[in-house]
């Protein structure tokens, strides 16, 4: 049987990348972005942070696909600000995005998971929640809280055949680092054990072993992150 | 689940501890991915036969108990090979005592083999990648234990804990070149091994088993094979951002940073 996927993020660099290796292993991918994801079987304009909206995607992708297998989590945005001048605003919608994203997307996809006692869910986390970095306190702040429910929930329904894993990137190469970032400077890069950004490929064969073949991790952070933070 | 049959055709790649229940899974792995394998056991044996026969891995033989039996074995596969590209250092020794009983030939005859041993051959393969000048892959077998410790297990732990900060630094010291070295760190699997622990704990093989799932989320222990696709995909040719990382593959039973 085929299996389905829902990517958010997908019409972003990231998710494309993912996206296009899903579909290579055969399976039926549906993105929910707040842009068109081109790539896609089913696009949906969702902002993630709506769990009514990303709830009323998942019943039309479960009706029209088929029950969602695979669950991989990119939608997210990156903010550079010194602790003392982010705002609660700011703060708020941080974890919206990143935490709110991945809950509202687990909550919607989990009830059919448990039923079928079968399925697997990939959030992208970042290198930045593992190591921190210099004013990303509130970017940390809420990917490290996707570790911390990544493992929780690792644990809470493992028992029940499902598979939860995280990946935690260092800065990739999408278009979504734009070409007068500091990370690609090369002083920066010659900082990195490999010398090079990530590329969204790295990203689309840690989901690829993760979906597949990492059968018995679960509760684990993949850091293809060009050693950053070892 | 498999990644496709021609990813690493091409490349060999050596197996140490190859007859080993895991070293088993990633001869058959590696063979699947299309690497060309070379299988290290200790001596020539009915399962070495069979594993190779099998597999079409070739078999190499060699008592890895000295740091220079471990550089004459990256030497053999060169010779034969001509080339080395991926090394899975998975071959390693055990024995279990109370620190203060331990006696002090056999603690540290487990150090010198798992750790001694595992640095002498990722140094001489470092050497012969380093001269081919297209990069390489570095898979260290480490262990759940080495990352949590366990009791009367001070000498293994303390191996491979020694590894896993070997293997972050050689990260950062040879990802620049495009040598790439990372580690996988296994929880319980079903091996051979577990038999061993069934007759210490006075218990059938089933019943042992039973125990260790116990304490295992996933519900269950690992298989080998589980453990050779976390090695493939670490040697995958379009994985190049991951370098000095410790993947645990353990069912749940830790979950941590390395």
């Amino acid at each position: 049987m085929t299996r389905v996927a829902l990517v958010t993020g997908s019409a972003g660099g990231m998710g494309q990348a993912i996206t296009r290796r899903l579909t290579s292993l055969g399976m039926l991918v549906a993105g929910l972005d707040r842009a068109e994801s081109p790539l896609c079987e089913l696009s949906y304009s969702v902002d993630v942070t709506s769990a009514e909206e990303v709830a009323r995607a998942v019943n039309d992708i479960e009706s029209k696909l088929g029950a969602v297998d695979v669950l991989v989590t990119t939608a997210g945005h990156y903010e550079s600000t010194p602790l003392t001048d982010v705002t609660d605003e700011a703060a708020l919608r941080m974890l919206r995005v990143h935490v709110g994203g991945l809950v509202s997307c687990a909550q919607a996809v989990l009830p059919g998971m448990l039923s079928r006692a079968s399925g697997t869910i990939v959030a992208i986390t970042s290198e930045l929640a593992v190591g921190g970095g210099d004013r990303d306190s509130h970017y940390a702040m809420a990917k490290g809280a996707i570790i911390g429910v990544v493992r929780s929930l690792a644990a809470e329904v493992a028992v029940s055949g499902i598979r939860v894993n995280a990946v935690a990137p260092g800065p990739t190469n999408t278009p979504l680092l734009p070409a007068d970032s500091p990370w690609r400077a090369r002083e920066y890069l010659d900082t990195l054990p490999t010398r090079a950004l990530a590329e969204p490929q790295d990203v689309a064969v840690c989901v690829e072993y993760l979906v597949s073949g990492a059968t018995f991790t679960i509760g684990e952070v993949l850091n293809p992150n060009s050693g950053a933070v070892i | 689940m498999t990644f496709s049959q021609n990813l690493l055709s091409g490349q060999v790649a050596l197996v140490t501890g190859a007859t080993g229940g895991i070293g088993l899974a990633h001869t058959a792995a590696f063979r699947d991915a299309g690497a060309e394998v070379y299988a290290h056991a200790r001596q020539t044996s009915a399962s070495l036969d069979a594993l190779t026969i099998q597999t079409g891995a070739h078999g190499v033989t060699r008592d890895l108990a000295t740091p220079e039996e471990c550089r004459a074995l990256v030497r053999d596969v060169v010779a034969q090979a001509g080339r080395l590209d991926i090394l899975v250092a998975n071959h390693a020794t055990m024995s279990m005592s109370p620190l203060a009983e331990a006696d002090p030939a056999e603690w540290w005859r487990v150090v010198d083999t798992n750790l001694l041993g595992n640095y002498a051959l990722i140094q001489e393969a470092v050497r012969v990648m380093r001269e081919q000048g297209t990069g390489g892959r570095i898979v260290v077998i480490v262990s759940e234990w080495g990352v949590i410790g366990w009791p009367d297990a001070t000498a293994y732990a303390a191996s491979k804990a020694g590894l896993i900060s070997l293997v972050k630094c050689l990260g950062r010291e040879l990802a620049p070149e495009g040598i790439l070295v990372n580690a996988i760190a296994p929880g319980v699997i079903d091996t051979p091994q577990l038999n061993v622990d069934a007759e210490a704990a006075g218990v059938s093989l089933p019943e042992m088993h039973a125990i260790y799932a116990q304490d295992i989320p996933l519900g269950r222990i690992g298989s080998p094979k589980e453990i050779a696709q976390t090695a493939v995909f670490l040697a995958h040719p379009e994985l190049t951002a991951m370098a000095g990382q410790i993947v645990q593959v353990n069912g749940g039973s830790t979950r941590s940073r390395v």
